[in-house]
């Protein structure tokens, strides 16, 4: 008789136990998930356009340097999808590392440039249009797999990973309806370049270098909307252009100069600046790699 | 004494019930049911928090006193608008609104990967939290065309790092309207100073003169200011780490310095003209030299990027500051450091400095032909 009681109340015992524990975690776990539930759409509102970012990158010793700050730009702006497209055969380890790490959305492209379109050794940089192949195969792949059936509401943005960009940038591109246009910092040889608008429109460039290209804009001074792109499927940049002809190459057949929207309170305000990162000398490393010395080449910098 | 009772019964089915014999049937439905009762609040359990396991958005590895913490972060439309700290010395700021949820666990591990689960909150700091230490981040900066544009890309890398607090020192008679509008508009937790370079001790133009080390009477300023600020006996633990504006830093380097007791030290990229440069740590984890080639017997090879300070002992040696006169190429870091540490204090980060969080880019200067003689573009258009 006592051992059935005595099991009995175990029984009820645990019972109770488990059951009032339970209870909490799930009021726990509820409260958060609410909490996550609710908050996790905001950042991710449904009616947010999201924003393609196209980098060309390759291989150089800042590479993860650059890709690593302009992520931490990226982290801030709502509905990104980063697309870097790698100068190269294939794709590389440290840059498929370090997207998976990132934290965005992304999607690592790669396609090389053809060996006479590269710059050589001491060529100004200049001479030769870069990352043209990679900017189209970021258009390719935009065509291929986002559906024009979908509400294509986005953007695409060139963005070269040794610019820097400002947060306020992003959402003054995120409603663009064809091409929008914006000033650009420390480009061109001046402070700044950009379209010039009265009365909301824009009606010429103010540029300090050959103002007579149909688009006289830098590469990371317009956005074209997704609708645009993909409506368009022959437009894209044209590597044989001569220099400083290759934004105009792409935006000629999309658009119209009075078309073009202005951003950045009528194009008053500088939210990109267009710096470039020097090469680190390497004149040590190079005497000490000739000794068999070099800093370990494990080590990824 | 207990009274004996009989040994128990070999495990029978019905063993379990033996009170209730008259059901012989019900006791294997019983003894099933009685398992499923068991089992089933643990699988339920186990299945809700396995799903509620969400992926972060940012890991923050953190050495915790045997403690781990978990830090849920509140959603943009709690958080409070960030104000800058008061110049007063007020220390840590406290959240108003709900604040954040916080429990602890003890653990025995010393390094533990800390998930931060976040619900992104952009373009704000994250909310100040009362138990991480502050770091301190001090930048001499001074006027140029890409200036803004360094300023702006520092700030977007601030601002993921929690309990930050960015000292930004102008070389400058007075604080130029650019950075006091950029910092105010950043949202980060910041104090700006101002304190201008004597022309003799300035770097005329491009003129590579190593004998004098610019920023080093802002950095200067700084470790003042921190003196002036905080006391010793204070209770809010700092860092103070140098950044200057052209740096690249990585998000784990300021989580990596926030366990700093003394002074702690990693490798920087690009440095003394290697792919990095980085203090040698023997097997026992201690530093014992420096893997450099310009001038490796300074007594502290490191660039200004690859140590922090902990606040306290910056404030129990006041004395301590950067060297003005008289300091070779090179041997500017090794001024402050001699007078705070020895080599032995020192603490290696990065996985016993083996990764890289840190790179010393240096940004070109814009070559600004076009603008001529009278310049071509508004000048009253900020760049």
């Amino acid at each position: 008789m006592r051992l059935r009681f005595k099991l009995k109340t175990v029984f009820i015992l645990y019972f109770t136990v488990s059951l009032l524990g339970l209870i909490y975690a799930l009021m726990h776990l509820g409260k958060l998930h609410s909490l996550q539930g609710h908050t996790k759409k905001e950042p991710t509102k449904p009616h947010l356009p999201t924003i393609y970012v196209i980098t060309p990158t390759y291989a150089r010793l800042v590479q993860k340097a650059e890709l690593t700050r302009l992520s931490q730009t990226f982290l801030h702006v709502p509905q990104l999808h980063w697309i870097v497209v790698e100068d190269s055969s294939q794709r590389t380890d440290l840059v498929s590392h370090f997207l998976e790490h990132s934290g965005l959305v992304f999607t690592h492209l790669h396609i090389p440039t053809p060996q006479d379109r590269k710059l050589q050794e001491g060529d100004p940089n200049w001479l030769k249009p870069r990352g043209v192949e990679q900017r189209n195969e970021g258009l390719r792949w935009l065509r291929e797999n986002i559906w024009a059936g979908e509400t294509a509401e986005g953007v695409v943005y060139f963005a070269d990973d040794d610019n820097t960009y400002s947060l306020q940038l992003f959402e003054e591109m995120r409603w663009t309806q064809r091409v929008s246009v914006w000033p650009v910092g420390l480009v061109g040889g001046m402070r700044y370049e950009g379209p010039v608008v009265e009365q909301g429109r824009v009606v010429r460039f103010h540029t300090g270098w050959r103002p007579s290209r149909p688009f006289p804009l830098d590469m990371a001074g317009f956005a074209t909307s997704l609708r645009l792109v993909l409506r368009n499927p022959e437009a894209r940049f044209d590597g044989n252009s001569p220099m400083g002809f290759v934004e105009s190459s792409f935006l000629q057949g999309l658009v119209t100069m009075e078309e073009l929207e202005p951003k950045a309170e009528m194009c008053t305000k500088v939210l990109v600046w267009h710096t470039r990162t020097e090469k680190p000398k390497m004149k040590r490393e190079e005497a000490l790699q000739a000794q068999g010395l070099g800093s370990d080449s494990k080590v990824e910098v | 004494m207990s009274s004996p009772h009989p040994p128990p019964p070999p495990p029978r089915r019905c063993a379990v019930i033996r009170g209730l014999s008259p059901m012989v049937e019900m006791p294997k439905r019983r003894d099933i049911l009685a398992i499923v009762l068991i089992v089933l609040p643990w699988t339920l359990l186990i299945t809700v928090w396995h799903q509620s396991a969400i992926t972060p958005l940012l890991t923050i590895r953190k050495a915790c006193h045997h403690l781990v913490k978990e830090i849920f972060i509140i959603p943009e439309r709690l958080a409070a608008r960030r104000h800058r700290l008061a110049d007063d010395g007020a220390e840590g700021r406290h959240e108003t609104g709900q604040g954040s949820d916080s429990k602890e666990y003890c653990s025995s591990d010393k390094d533990i990967v800390e998930v931060v689960r976040t619900e992104y909150v952009y373009t704000r700091p994250p909310p100040w939290s009362d138990v991480l230490p502050t770091i301190h981040v001090v930048t001499p900066t001074y006027s140029r065309p890409v200036q803004k544009a360094e300023l702006t890309r520092l700030a977007n890398t601030f601002l993921h790092v929690p309990n930050l607090h960015w000292i930004l020192v102008e070389d400058a008679q007075r604080r130029t309207p650019l950075v006091s509008r950029l910092l105010r508009e950043t949202g980060l937790n910041y104090t700006h100073l101002n304190v201008e370079t004597p022309r003799n001790y300035k770097l005329r133009g491009d003129a590579r003169d190593p004998r004098i080390p610019r920023g080093t009477m802002q950095r200067n300023l700084a470790l003042r200011w921190l003196r002036e600020t905080f006391s010793p006996n204070s209770t809010q633990p700092g860092i103070v780490y140098f950044a200057d504006d052209d740096n690249t830093y990585s998000l784990e380097l300021f989580e990596e310095m926030r366990s700093t007791r003394k002074v702690s030290v990693w490798p920087v990229a690009f440095v003394g003209g290697l792919r990095y440069e980085s203090p040698k740590v023997n097997a026992a984890g201690k530093v014992y030299g420096w893997k450099t080639v310009f001038d490796p017997h300074r007594p502290f090879a490191i660039d200004m990027a690859g140590f922090a300070v902990n606040l306290r002992l910056i404030l129990y040696k006041p004395q301590a500051y950067f060297k003005l006169r008289g300091v070779k190429g090179g041997y500017q870091e090794s001024s402050l450091l001699r007078e705070l540490v020895t080599l032995n204090d020192l603490e290696p980060k990065a996985a016993n400095c083996t990764k890289i969080l840190v790179w010393h880019t240096r940004t070109e200067k814009p070559v600004l032909v076009n603008e001529g003689k009278k310049g071509f573009t508004d000048p009253n258009v900020e760049i």
